[in-house]
């Protein structure tokens, strides 16, 4: 057919002519043939039926001699082409770094800040790179623990997304260009009597801000405007109100007998969770003959990770969440002899509320509330309930306040207003995103118009730098030197440990450039420590330490004196209608500022265990109601903003909630994010001088939209009346430590005879010989809260691929290490039906949760040692099942026969290939990779090897220095991260190892699936609940 | 009888005296060579400026009087404000010599020496070249015998086989034999082999054999660079450095006792010693002026420059990315000498070449009958004992004994 494209002619379509096309002149006069081609795909028949019936396959022969010819080819050409090696560069330095010797790691003391999270760490370098981060024991605020977005923090320094030089107007410019022009109109700026603003995140960097005043003593009319995407400006006002202190205490959970908390993720978000994760797991721990444990109440509406953690939990709708607390304040008021204020009735809640209060009081000065709802009057009633429960001074201190977090929602909003009005001639953005986090981010870049000089800080152009005149990209934290004070007298330093990557400059050294002082911002810190912070204090030796801490100052009890009866009256006037929504952080991408980051983005969240997306949170009960179902795309609609989000059925939600993740459907921040998820950020808004986190009178309606796919990696909900995580509750246990650990009896078959034996004493299987060390590993499940946090630290230290969404729905995640969660259920199989055991698969609507870090087991008496045909995996002398893979030839027979799940089979090449484009696809995400692990290829099967390349490295390091290797000396990547730890690794044979004393006196280890008697090298303990005996048993019915 | 006695004993001992007073002197002028060796290479050279200037013609610049002084203690005569010692101090950039403890014949002998060297020094560098054109021949001149050999036999069997077809023809001839059947090659290969039937199985199953053994060891030695001696940007040359100058193996590769990697020496090694040799004795300044490059080094000012190069060494040696080896575990925990497995470096590899096999097979063997040192390292203190009991001797507990063929032991 003749398909020559034709212009029509002036006489059929005069008007037409520049828009119209034919294929042919057939189309053009539409021919009865042509319309029947058209709706033809293939216009000729394919002879496929010819091709494919017998005969002709018959037919149709390869010839045997052309197939030898082209086998024998083809083995020849790939033997000759495998002859050559290749030549291979060897290219030492040329003048070595005295400290640097190639294949031995570097570690450096360094701090983590970027406004939002905080840590001290330990960076290891390979060659001059950073490849992981751990945490640092000296310090006393993070006590060696780092969180999930910490760790990642590293590959963050490789995203190639990431600036490689400023930007003027969009387009690539230099230094000093940039500098001279900013110097310039800054100086104009300040002369005309402009208004010059900087914008920023929290910054507890004492020496920036030193810079900031000395930048705003030499342009007078600046002011320092602090910001956090997720404010927690109400604790300090109310902490002002109440105290006279506008500052945010340390929380000293391990001092807490009882802890109340309100709406507050302090174990995942929570201003310091890697802190407040250490202290309270410290309160859960029962080993050793500890029988006591703090008891934890939480009170929300959507299931946060601390909510999963705790003892009991209340449902609360957020409207409710004032009288909550008026109630609570009442409640202690009354058994303290206090006056009372007026509350609104908190209907069901009364009861919960009042037994509350009654613990708390019997454990005055011991307790702690804790409430995360951004609202002045409902801080100031929890400021109240902690003193009139005399916790300052011992469970709260304010005395050594906490300085993670500073923004002030009344100061933004006045820049905001000034913005608007045209009155700020400058704006300097550094580490915050506002066009991005704030409730309207659209009237930010507006009124950004109106500023005639703006510049931002960030790394990469996203939302907000976009739209500014300037973007002078700062260092990586890693790249960059800092100071850091995170609590009040503690300080901690940030050193180098890589050159710049790019053409970046430190924010500070341009302040201080374009103030007119040319210090580096090295000497600056450090003559500013010297006379200001060191006292004496060596500074090389704070540099090695990476921290220098005074003595914390005695804190006081402190009364509140704020007007509780004007608090009460404020929070009584709030109310709800319809359906109230939640905006909440997740513990991996958080407030999305490291959005980008592949790692964060494939970490399960840990209740809900969906990766790569945000989604709206539904009770199951809300669910059946209105007949919503897992993924159906939905419009909600809520402070005038409409986003259509996918259903996700949350066990946990309260009835008549939902909820929605910030930091999710980013525009501009990568490739890895842009796209992922709704932004829920313009949910928030500007309530009574704050920023608020809930709406009310939620709209959801269904759209057309087909039903979206959510990628979990978990897709059942409970344990089908298994005893997977054994539970017990503390009176039990106190009373029979063996409690929810009984000793099992299994039938045992000898000949004829049965007779009830252990499952270890029915063995099929010969021990293996033990050679000088015998590692093992136990997880505490009393003190894992679900974090996630060793999930992305196996991920660093064992170059564990990110698969992406797709991959991830397919159950083809490569994590070495996961977090079961388990629901209980209502359904009671000794009560059911035979048919009803399906019903064992449904939650509860409000159920109690557990969390259980599964990783290879290392059994001694391995299945799949016993099916792998090619004996890739096999089992070592010191307990640990190894996995080879370049023995292994992919039958994947190990992962079938392994009862725990946890092999990983690598279905394609993840590294180098397009179609996975994290951060193995690109020259700069692969300096991540820890070069003393084998990057797998295609084919092969992968698992957990107990950092077998850590372990050898510990032993190679005792033989060199003619020593036995000391307990604690080696730590797998997840027992060395773990922020409470839960997880102890170490060898057997010390006797009086850590890990000896976790398995042999400890009532509650047992290992998983004992009844296999796979004998594995790993064990658990027993979760024990802090709940009444009653609550006990209905625990033990259900779960 | 005695008085003879006396006297044979006298002139043995005169003899002896005589001969001993000659030997002692040849010894100290001998010495003279293995003295500067030893005490003043490190500064100086015969014909060239190291730190302290050339040696040769020195004694037509001093007095031996005056050099015995300068060199038992230089600064002595610079603070005594001798001229010449003061001048000479400043000409060379105030570097101090440092005293030497040296007897007056043993300065005399070095100097003795320096002037013998003087005019020996050109000429050493040419037979040394000269040598390794050498060393190459043999293997030339091999395979040319081989080929002389071959067409040789074959010459002498057309000659043999000419001779008996005309022997046949005649014996033919006399007996009235008909002619037999001409035949070409082929066809007379044909005729033979269908006589031979039995002879040419055997051959064949002989051939098939050897080509499948061949073809066998061929293909196992894919991927295997045994023998692998590639040309370097610099002629290093191993057996000068580590045999005959005697530096140690750690002293360049120090990554050995600490890390996986063994490593390849940096410049700025070189240059602790190439600061001050600037010409060797093979390749004269050649080589050496490339490390120089390198650097962007001037050796005359003893000044770098900013255009510095990193030297582009080719692999030698390298394992898979799937197996992981610790130099230090095996040169340091397990006291490996280097030669165990990289040859006879100090002896016979002017370049390095890739000596042993590194296959798995090679690793494996050597884990099997390599007993582990344990014996003064407290690591295996207790499991020395349990070993010691179950195994009996310390020469039977091999690595393997220990779990070192265990798989994750290199791979992981």
């Amino acid at each position: 057919m003749d398909r020559l494209q034709s212009v029509p002619t002036n006489k059929h379509y005069p008007h037409k002519m520049s828009t119209k096309y034919w294929k042919g002149v057939e189309e053009l006069r539409n021919d009865a043939e042509f319309v029947r081609l058209k709706n033809n795909e293939f216009p000729e028949h394919l002879p496929l039926d010819e091709v494919l019936n017998e005969k002709a396959v018959d037919i149709t022969v390869t010839p045997r001699r052309d197939f030898l010819k082209f086998l024998g080819f083809t083995v020849a050409a790939a033997s000759l082409a495998a002859c050559e090696a290749p030549v291979r560069k060897s290219i030492p330095y040329l003048v070595k770094p005295e400290e640097v010797t190639p294949g031995v790691a570097n570690w450096y003391a360094s701090s983590y800040h970027d406004g939002y999270d905080y840590c001290s760490v330990l960076v290891k370098t390979r060659e001059g790179r950073p490849i992981k981060i751990e945490g640092n024991p000296l310090s006393s605020v993070t006590k060696g623990g780092v969180n999930a977005r910490v760790q990642a923090s590293v590959l963050s320094l490789y995203d190639s997304v990431r600036l490689k030089g400023p930007m003027a107007d969009g387009a690539p410019a230099s230094w000093s260009t940039i500098d001279s022009a900013i110097k310039s109109k800054l100086e104009s700026i300040a002369a005309a009597k402009g208004n010059i603003r900087i914008l920023s995140s929290t910054v507890i960097s004492p020496s920036t801000k030193w810079i900031i005043s000395e930048f705003a003593s030499k342009f007078p009319n600046t002011k320092h405007v602090t910001y956090d995407a997720v404010s927690y400006s109400a604790m300090r006002q109310a902490n002002k109100e109440s105290f006279g202190v506008e500052e945010i205490p340390t929380y000293n959970f391990d001092k807490a007998n009882v802890i109340v908390a309100l709406d507050c993720d302090f174990l995942g978000n929570w201003i310091s969770p890697v802190e407040h994760a250490r202290l309270y797991a410290e309160t859960r721990k029962l080993n050793n003959g500890k029988k006591t444990m703090s008891r934890h109440i939480q009170f929300e509406s959507a299931l946060s990770l601390t909510g999963s953690n705790a003892d009991t939990r209340v449902g609360v709708k957020p409207s409710m969440q004032g009288a909550a607390i008026a109630n609570l304040y009442n409640a202690v008021a009354k058994l303290a002899g206090a006056s009372t204020v007026n509350a609104a009735a908190a209907g069901d809640l009364q009861k919960d509320i009042e037994a509350t209060a009654k613990e708390l009081w019997e454990n005055k000065g011991k307790s702690v509330v804790v409430c995360g709802i951004n609202n002045i009057a409902i801080q100031n009633l929890v400021c109240g309930i902690n003193s009139l429960l005399g916790n300052y001074g011992t469970t709260i201190d304010l005395d050594n306040p906490s300085m993670l977090r500073q923004g002030n929602d009344a100061e933004l909003a006045a820049l905001l207003d000034e913005m608007n009005k045209g009155e700020v001639g400058a704006l300097l953005i550094y580490n915050c995103n506002p066009a991005y986090t704030l409730p309207n981010g659209n009237q930010f870049t507006d009124a950004l118009k109106k500023v005639s000089l703006s510049v931002s800080f960030a790394d990469r152009a996203d939302e907000t730098s976009l739209s500014c005149k300037y973007i002078c990209p700062d260092h990586h934290n890693l790249e960059s030197w800092n100071d850091f004070e995170p609590r009040k007298g503690a300080y901690s330093l940030s050193q180098p440990t890589i050159a710049p990557l790019f053409e970046t400059r430190q924010m500070q050294e341009r302040l201080l450039t374009w103030a007119g002082n040319t210090t580096n911002y090295h000497d600056y810190i450090a003559q500013h420590w010297a006379s200001n912070i060191l006292k004496g204090a060596n500074w090389n030796k704070t540099l090695q330490d990476g921290v220098l801490e005074s003595t914390p100052v005695s804190s006081k009890n402190y009364k509140s004196s704020a007007n509780l009866t004007a608090a009460a009256d404020a929070v009584s006037k709030m109310s709800g209608s319809g359906i109230e929504m939640m905006v909440y952080e997740k513990v991996g991408i958080g407030n999305g500022q490291q959005a980008n980051n592949p790692w964060l983005q494939e970490l399960p969240d840990p209740v809900s265990k969906v990766t790569w997306d945000n989604y709206l949170a539904v009770s199951p009960k809300d669910a059946r109601e209105k007949s919503w179902t897992q993924g159906n795309v939905v419009m909600v609609k809520a402070n005038g903003v409409s986003v259509a989000v996918p259903i996700f059925i949350q066990p946990g939600q309260m009835p008549g909630t939902v909820s929605l993740a910030l930091g999710y459907g980013r525009t501009n921040a990568g490739k890895v994010a842009d796209g992922v998820g709704k932004n829920a950020y313009p949910f928030t808004s500007m309530n009574s001088g704050n920023i608020q986190y809930w709406a009310t009178g939620v709209e959801i309606s269904k759209t057309t939209e087909d039903d979206h796919k959510l990628a979990a990696t978990q897709l059942h909900h409970t344990m089908m009346g298994r005893a997977i995580v054994k539970q017990t509750v503390l009176e039990e246990y106190i009373k029979n430590p063996n409690a929810g650990n009984e000793e099992e009896l299994f039938n045992v078959h000898l000949g004829k005879e049965v007779t009830k034996k252990k499952a270890t004493e029915a063995n099929l299987w010969n021990d293996h010989e033990e050679g000088n060390h015998h590692w093992g590993m136990s997880i505490d499940l009393n003190s894992c809260i679900g974090c996630g946090a060793c999930v992305v630290a196996c991920t660093a230290e064992n170059n564990v691929p990110v698969v992406g969404k797709e991959e991830v729905m397919r159950s083809r995640e490569m994590h070495w290490i996961r977090i079961d969660r388990y629901f209980t259920s209502d359904f009671d199989p000794k009560e059911g039906e035979k048919g009803d055991i399906k019903k064992m698969e449904n939650p509860s609507d409000m159920p109690k949760v557990v969390f259980q870090p599964v990783m290879c087991q290392h059994c001694a008496h391995a299945p799949c040692e016993t099916v792998c045909p090619v004996v890739a995996t096999s089992h070592s002398s010191e307990g640990m099942n190894q996995m080879i893979y370049n023995r292994c030839v992919g039958t994947r027979y190990c992962a079938n026969n392994c009862p725990y799940k946890v092999r990983r089979f690598n279905w394609f090449r993840y590294a180098d290939n397009a179609k996975f484009d994290f951060n193995m696809n690109n020259d700069l995400g692969k300096m991540v990779l820890n070069p003393d692990v084998t990057v797998r290829s295609r084919g092969v099967m992968e698992k957990c090897s107990l950092c077998v390349q850590r372990l050898q490295e510990g032993k190679l390091n005792a033989k060199r220095e003619s020593r036995t290797v000391k307990d604690g000396e080696v730590k797998t990547a997840c027992a060395q991260s773990c922020p409470t730890n839960a997880i102890t690794f170490g060898d057997y044979k010390i006797k009086d190892s850590e890990l000896s004393k976790m398995w042999k006196p400890e009532e509650r280890s047992y290992h998983l699936l004992e009844e296999l008697d796979v004998q594995p090298n790993v064990f658990y303990q027993t979760k024990v609940r802090n709940v009444e005996e009653g609550m006990a048993k209905a625990e033990e019915k259900h779960s | 009888m005695h008085k003879d006695y006396y006297k044979r004993c006298k002139s043995f001992l005169f003899s002896f005296l005589i001969l001993s007073s000659v030997f002692i002197s040849r010894v100290s002028a001998q010495d003279g060579e293995a003295l500067f060796k030893a005490n003043c290479t490190s500064c100086h050279a015969v014909k060239d400026k190291v730190v302290g200037p050339a040696l040769a013609g020195v004694d037509t610049r001093h007095s031996e009087e005056w050099l015995l002084k300068w060199v038992k203690n230089s600064q002595a005569l610079v603070k005594a404000g001798d001229a010449e010692a003061v001048k000479l101090f400043n000409d060379n950039n105030k570097v101090m010599m440092p005293s030497q403890s040296l007897k007056d014949p043993e300065i005399k002998a070095i100097f003795a020496y320096v002037k013998k060297a003087e005019q020996v020094v050109e000429t050493t560098a040419a037979p040394a070249s000269g040598e390794q054109g050498q060393t190459e021949e043999p293997g030339k001149n091999t395979f040319l015998y081989l080929l002389i050999a071959a067409v040789l036999l074959f010459l002498i069997t057309g000659v043999l086989r000419r001779v008996q077809h005309v022997l046949a023809k005649t014996v033919r001839q006399k007996e009235g034999l008909p002619e037999p059947p001409v035949r070409s090659r082929w066809q007379g290969f044909v005729y033979w082999s269908r006589h031979n039937k039995k002879l040419l199985a055997v051959i064949l199953i002989v051939l098939m054999l050897v080509g499948s053994v061949k073809a066998w060891y061929g293909m196992m030695s894919i991927g295997i660079s045994q023998g692998y001696t590639p040309d370097q940007p610099i002629a290093f040359n191993h057996k000068l450095h580590a045999g005959t100058n005697g530096i140690s193996c750690i002293y360049c590769h120090s990554g050995a006792e600490k890390g996986k990697t063994a490593g390849i020496p940096s410049a700025n090694v070189c240059m602790n010693c190439h600061k001050f040799i600037k010409k060797g004795p093979t390749t004269g300044t050649t080589e050496i002026a490339k490390i120089y490059k390198a650097l962007d080094y001037d050796p005359d000012k003893g000044t770098y420059g900013p255009n510095q190069k990193p030297i582009q060494w080719v692999r030698v040696h390298s394992l898979p990315d799937l197996a992981y080896f610790n130099h230090s575990q095996h040169f340091v925990v397990g006291k490996i000498a280097c030669e165990t497995c990289h040859g006879p470096i100090k002896d016979s590899m002017t370049v390095a070449s890739q000596y042993s096999p590194l296959t798995m097979g090679w690793c494996i063997n050597c884990h099997r009958t390599t007993p582990v040192k344990m014996a003064g390292n407290n690591y295996y203190n207790d499991y020395h004992k349990t070993l010691l009991e179950k195994y009996g001797n310390d020469s039977l507990i091999n690595v393997e004994q220990i779990g070192g063929t265990e798989c994750a032991r290199c791979h992981y």
